[in-house]
């Protein structure tokens, strides 16, 4: 008893340590499992690759001084009109190391790590002593085209440092989309209750029941020219399903709690109650289905590009794979993409079971 | 229980309603009609003259709008006709006709494969937890869950296909070789089972995955329950508790995985049949899109759509019968 008295006077003249909160404390945990961090890093890896896919592999020049101009040319892989006009003009675009030196003999560049070209097969004589890829089967990894080359003679590492983009911008983006559709479907249905519920929790079932591959290859066959951004669309309009019913749950929980009574009884109006009060309080159980999202969406997209459905980009990895379907003695267009895929897909997999583990104390700790 | 079930199915036909509806107007807005893309294709003297093309937008009532359209196809299922095939020149119902028992061959096979491997399996990490051997056999399956079909069957062709070409281990996509129809009533069937091999090893390894850790993170949890001590306490063997005591209470949302698992199966087949080259509903689909042919499209999205929304009921009908607690009003 004394011992527990002297430790209770101690306490209250030592200054506690600022309470940690939820997040922070979920962070701690998930630091912990070393599976989920693997995930998390490969995804930052991901992210590295994509925003300097330009500097890794190209053939176009990251910085040029041309014609006494400073230019950019390799943010043209980013989108095309950020690269100069005066390129496409002077027909460099193809040919940038021996046109500029032909065109203006005081040029001067900085190239990325790798000459080659997501888009387009290089050439002989293009890089000073360095012949052109190979065409056809003869394609195989080599020093030169570290993955091998395509039917077409376009090299599959530049492809797939360029497709990490789509990669990633698909998984973002489309479950992005889904992400608001069904935490505002789920808030208002669990917020509300009564027949706006009764009309949302049908709209859920309709669409959970609706065979998605199918409708989604009908849905994008009707677009005459699909781009990667009506994928997007595509893929989030159909995917907030599971993210919609768990934010109902959560919304039916939390709204029966004192402190929402507490701020309904300071004359908060229902905006402010739903987002500010009770959505950050039903976000964690939230992100769980979201991470999984992310690796569903990058898994369609990419079997879509394998379908060949919606005019899929060049360097999208599902692409990849169905030149490979055609030509299955070219064994690294399968390899390949099929292994950054996977990896993708496992990553996000990994980091949502992570947060589960770390953000649900109902859970015991992972023994991974 | 009835009253339930009158809803449900009410329900799920007003659902088919909205999803046959959306869809005949996609595909009447697809770029290029079923007529149009066929003659590109044809020759100068094979070419459609001007009224006999009238005759055939008449009969697919493609001259109409598409409401009118969808309300003319309505009333043709109404007594059971899908319509005919505008590529394949024959009932609708017979082309698809051709196509299930095909499809359900792969499907059903691997849900039956997965089930029943995955039961042991399952148990087997339960009883083994936390040792070497299960943690490589969970680690394994847990990876394997994240192979993409198509990766998994593409590197399988080329293995199967390509490298083990010319020796008797060589497996190829298609449904039967070749000289099938020289083959005896029993070559054949082994032909088939021979070409089913590698498709239903994609097909089965990914609900493996799922099916038996799900079993395993349900097992656990029924373990800890007081019941199980009361068992051991009693000096009920480890196999007993686990078989007769555990497993009993695990039944319950493994049973409704059924049906729940039916819509995975028939989406899984659209790639699964593009690669291997199997004649199924998926392959169907996806040339019927490719040829704008709107019946074949409609009667494979109204049967989709039925196979799911029944996959659902029944995994609802299941949970209520072999849990007496659930009771639906």
């Amino acid at each position: 008893m004394i011992v527990e008295r002297e430790v209770m006077a101690n306490e209250t003249t030592i200054n506690a340590p600022p309470a940690i909160g939820f997040w922070t404390e979920a962070w701690v945990r998930f630091r912990r499992q070393r599976l989920a961090m693997a995930g998390l890093i490969f995804v930052v890896f991901l992210a590295l690759v994509a925003i300097f896919s330009p500097a890794i592999v190209g053939t176009k020049p990251l910085v040029c001084r041309y014609k006494d101009h400073l230019y950019f040319p390799a943010l043209g892989y980013f989108y095309e009109a950020w690269e100069n006009p005066i390129f496409m003009t002077d027909g460099v675009i193809y040919n940038y190391p021996q046109k500029m030196k032909e065109k203006d003999p005081q040029s001067w560049a900085v190239w990325p790590l790798l000459y080659q070209d997501p888009l387009r097969r290089v050439k002989d004589g293009e890089w000073e002593g360095m012949s052109g890829n190979p065409i056809g089967a003869g394609g195989v990894p080599s020093s030169r085209n570290l993955f091998g080359t395509n039917d077409l003679g376009e090299d599959v590492f530049a492809k797939m440092v360029h497709g990490t983009r789509i990669a990633l911008v698909i998984g973002f983006v489309s479950t992005g989309i889904a992400a608001v559709i069904g935490i505002v479907v789920g808030a208002a249905a669990g917020f509300f209750g009564g027949w706006i519920d009764w009309m949302l929790s049908r709209a859920i079932e309709i669409m959970m029941c609706i065979p998605v591959l199918i409708i989604m290859l009908a849905l994008i066959s009707i677009i005459e020219e699909p781009t990667i951004w009506h994928l997007m669309v595509v893929i989030g309009v159909f995917g907030w399903t599971g993210i919609a019913r768990l934010t109902r749950a959560e919304f039916l929980k939390l709204k029966q709690l004192e402190y929402v009574t507490a701020a309904k009884a300071l004359g908060f109006r229902w905006p402010r109650l739903m987002f500010r009060h009770i959505l950050p309080n039903a976000l964690a159980p939230v992100i769980v289905p979201i991470t999984f999202g992310i690796a569903a969406a990058i898994l369609i997209e990419s079997t879509l590009g394998f379908l060949g459905i919606g005019n899929p980009d060049k360097t999208s990895w599902g692409r990849l794979l169905s030149e490979g379907k055609e030509n299955l003695q070219m064994w690294w267009l399968i390899v390949f993409p099929g292994a950054a895929i996977f990896l993708t897909v496992l990553a996000y997999n990994l980091i949502g079971e992570g947060i589960q583990q770390s953000t649900d104390p109902t859970l015991k700790a992972s023994k991974h | 229980m009835l009253h339930y079930l009158i809803r449900r199915i009410l329900f799920g036909l007003a659902t088919l309603l909205v999803i046959t509806c959306a869809v005949y107007a996609l595909v009447r807005h697809m770029p290029g009609t079923p007529l149009t893309l066929d003659l590109a294709e044809m020759s100068l003297d094979q070419q459609i003259s001007g009224s006999e093309m009238k005759r055939l937008q008449q009969q697919y009532h493609l001259d109409r709008p598409w409401y009118v359209g969808y309300w003319l196809w309505l009333g043709n299922l109404s007594h059971g006709d899908l319509g005919r095939s505008i590529k394949e020149k024959k009932p609708v119902s017979r082309v698809i006709g051709e196509r299930i028992p095909r499809t359900l061959l792969l499907s059903g096979t691997s849900l039956v494969l997965a089930y029943m491997l995955s039961l042991p399996l399952g148990l087997y990490s339960t009883a083994r937890s936390g040792k070497l051997d299960e943690r490589t056999i969970s680690t394994f399956l847990y990876m394997l869950y994240a192979v993409p079909t198509f990766v998994a069957g593409l590197l399988l062709l080329v293995f199967f296909y390509k490298d083990l070409a010319g020796t008797p281990f060589q497996l190829e996509p298609g449904m039967h070789s070749r000289n099938y129809d020289q083959l005896s009533p029993l070559g054949q069937v082994l032909d088939i089972a021979k070409h089913m091999i590698l498709p239903v090893i994609c097909f089965t390894y990914g609900s493996l995955a799922y099916y038996s850790r799900f079993i395993k993170s349900n097992m656990e949890e029924v373990v800890r329950q007081d019941y199980i001590r009361t068992a051991k306490a009693k000096g009920v063997g480890p196999v007993r508790i686990l078989l007769h005591h555990a497993f009993r209470n695990t039944l319950i949302p493994y049973v409704t995985m059924i049906g729940l698992t039916l819509p995975a199966l028939i989406g899984g087949s659209v790639v699964l049949e593009y690669i291997f080259n199997w004649p199924g509903m998926g392959t169907l689909y996806l040339q019927a899109l490719f040829q704008r042919d709107y019946p074949v499209i409609m009667g494979l999205t109204l049967i989709f759509s039925a196979l799911t929304l029944l996959g659902q009921l029944l995994a609802d009908i299941l949970y209520a019968v072999v849990d007496p607690r659930i009771s639906y009003q």
